[in-house]
């Protein structure tokens, strides 16, 4: 990981004086996580890829304003939540529809099971298919590791309401894998 | 189910704080009690935390294409320094595109009239004094000791194609590099449409690759964006036109062709801007 910082730092002060082939190479140190984040935010792989390159297109624009305050990938991981967030911002009204509509109520069984067993295939599909609010929560925080306060700022939501987003999240995904 | 301490539905309602460790002492002992006598409620939080960590654990995706041909082409042009400004182009609102493309229609039509106007009249009192364009004059064997082109020189290279382009945007490469003392005016004018050719060829290739870009990106953008856009690129594209028109009439005029590259340049500025818009959803 520190070998990858340093190369990076390299590359970010050379792909910020306008080097592509710096940038690209960013761009491979990169791809994946940052498409990884825009396809479980967004729920669809077709959407993450677009919203991947709308991702690196930012980030050549915004490079030279990049501080070296934090680690490159941070940063750039913050950038890439900003853009699928507002990328998300014209669904507005539609995507919260959605979240009201989404929530079945819950039901459980009242004997003791098997414990769930999750492929990590099922978890992926199950969390594409999630309410848009429960899913955004649900990856920055239990797969991408933000803080609940982190999360509300991002969102422009109460820690409460992300806490309480994840939850049903996770209610949300436990009756899927139990299909 | 209840137990004696807490019910089902008691315990359902201090899951979400249980589960994120925020529970005072007390409320998480009477937590932990229910969940060494509730079979249900116990198998919900091991679920949810096996939910929890496999999540965490989730290897990155991977796309089912390679991305950074689709990025390259955006961040490409802006790279290109077809004019010498510095290389991150500021934004103009699409409001004020519109009021500067306008406002080029307007400054070229009267550049236009006028200077059409002078080179009748001037052609109707005989020749004019010789003239030693700019060009010629960098062409003059002053380069630097480096060999390195002069300061009025830069390189343009659109899609692997290298051309040099002087800021009148009106120089051709060639061995010839004495002064040219003087020229007929058949000559200039000659010598001053070839330059217009190249620098036009030019401009031409960088203004097609990002058409068809914008061409490739219209399903992605906001219909009302596409539709700002292409206003604006008619109206630019008028300009370009009237520039065209008026240096049929006066060839070997300087000012007519920079205003036909101040034209060109703000259609691939403005195609540019469209190029690297985030896409809309």
């Amino acid at each position: 990981m520190v070998r990858v910082e340093m190369a990076d730092t390299t590359d970010v002060a050379l792909a910020a004086g306008g080097d592509r082939q710096a940038f690209e190479r960013l761009y491979r140190t990169h791809a994946n996580r940052v498409f990884s984040l825009c396809a479980r935010m967004s729920g669809s792989r077709a959407k993450g890829e677009e919203l991947t390159q709308d991702v690196f297109v930012r980030t050549w624009e915004k490079l030279p304003q990049f501080r070296g305050e934090s680690a490159f990938s941070t940063w750039l991981h913050r950038l890439a939540v900003n853009v699928v967030l507002n990328a998300r911002k014209s669904e507005g009204k539609q995507a919260s529809r959605t979240d009201q509509s989404d929530v079945d109520d819950e039901r459980w069984d009242e004997v003791a099971r098997a414990p769930l067993y999750i492929e990590r295939m099922d978890l992926t599909e199950a969390i594409s298919k999630l309410p848009a609010g429960a899913r955004k929560v649900f990856v920055l925080h239990d797969v991408e590791g933000y803080k609940h306060e982190e999360i509300g700022e991002m969102l422009g939501i109460t820690s409460g309401g992300s806490k309480a987003q994840l939850h049903r999240a996770r209610l949300l995904l436990r009756e899927a894998l139990e299909r | 189910m209840t137990t004696s301490k807490m019910t089902c539905e008691a315990f359902d309602a201090a899951l979400s704080d249980y589960l994120e460790g925020t529970l005072d002492d007390s409320a998480r002992a009477s937590v932990e009690r229910h969940l060494s006598e509730c079979l249900r409620c116990s198998a919900l939080v091991r679920d949810l935390e096996n939910i929890r960590k496999n999540a965490s654990m989730l290897p990155d995706l991977v796309p089912s294409r390679d991305l950074w041909q689709g990025i390259e082409a955006r961040i490409a042009a802006p790279v290109i320094p077809l004019a010498a400004r510095p290389e991150r182009q500021r934004r103009f609102a699409p409001a004020w595109m519109g009021i500067a493309a306008a406002a080029l229609v307007v400054s070229t039509a009267g550049i236009t009239y006028t200077l059409t106007s002078r080179s009748v009249r001037a052609g109707q009192t005989g020749p004019s004094a010789q003239i030693v364009s700019p060009d010629s004059q960098a062409q003059s064997g002053t380069t630097t000791d480096s060999g390195a082109a002069p300061s009025t020189t830069e390189s343009v290279n659109v899609g692997g194609v290298s051309a040099p382009r002087s800021a009148s945007n009106s120089r051709v490469p060639h061995s010839d590099t004495r002064i040219r003392r003087a020229s007929p005016a058949a000559s200039l004018a000659s010598q001053a449409i070839a330059d217009r050719e190249q620098s036009e060829a030019v401009y031409g290739k960088e203004i097609d690759m990002l058409q068809k870009i914008v061409r490739q990106r219209k399903t992605q953008l906001d219909s009302a964006t596409i539709a700002i856009i292409e206003k604006n690129l008619q109206i630019i594209d008028a300009a370009i036109e009237q520039s065209r028109a008026a240096l049929a009439r006066d060839p070997a005029s300087q000012l007519l062709g920079q205003q036909l590259t101040h034209a060109l340049d703000k259609k691939v500025e403005l195609l540019r801007t469209a190029v690297m818009l985030p896409a809309s959803t």
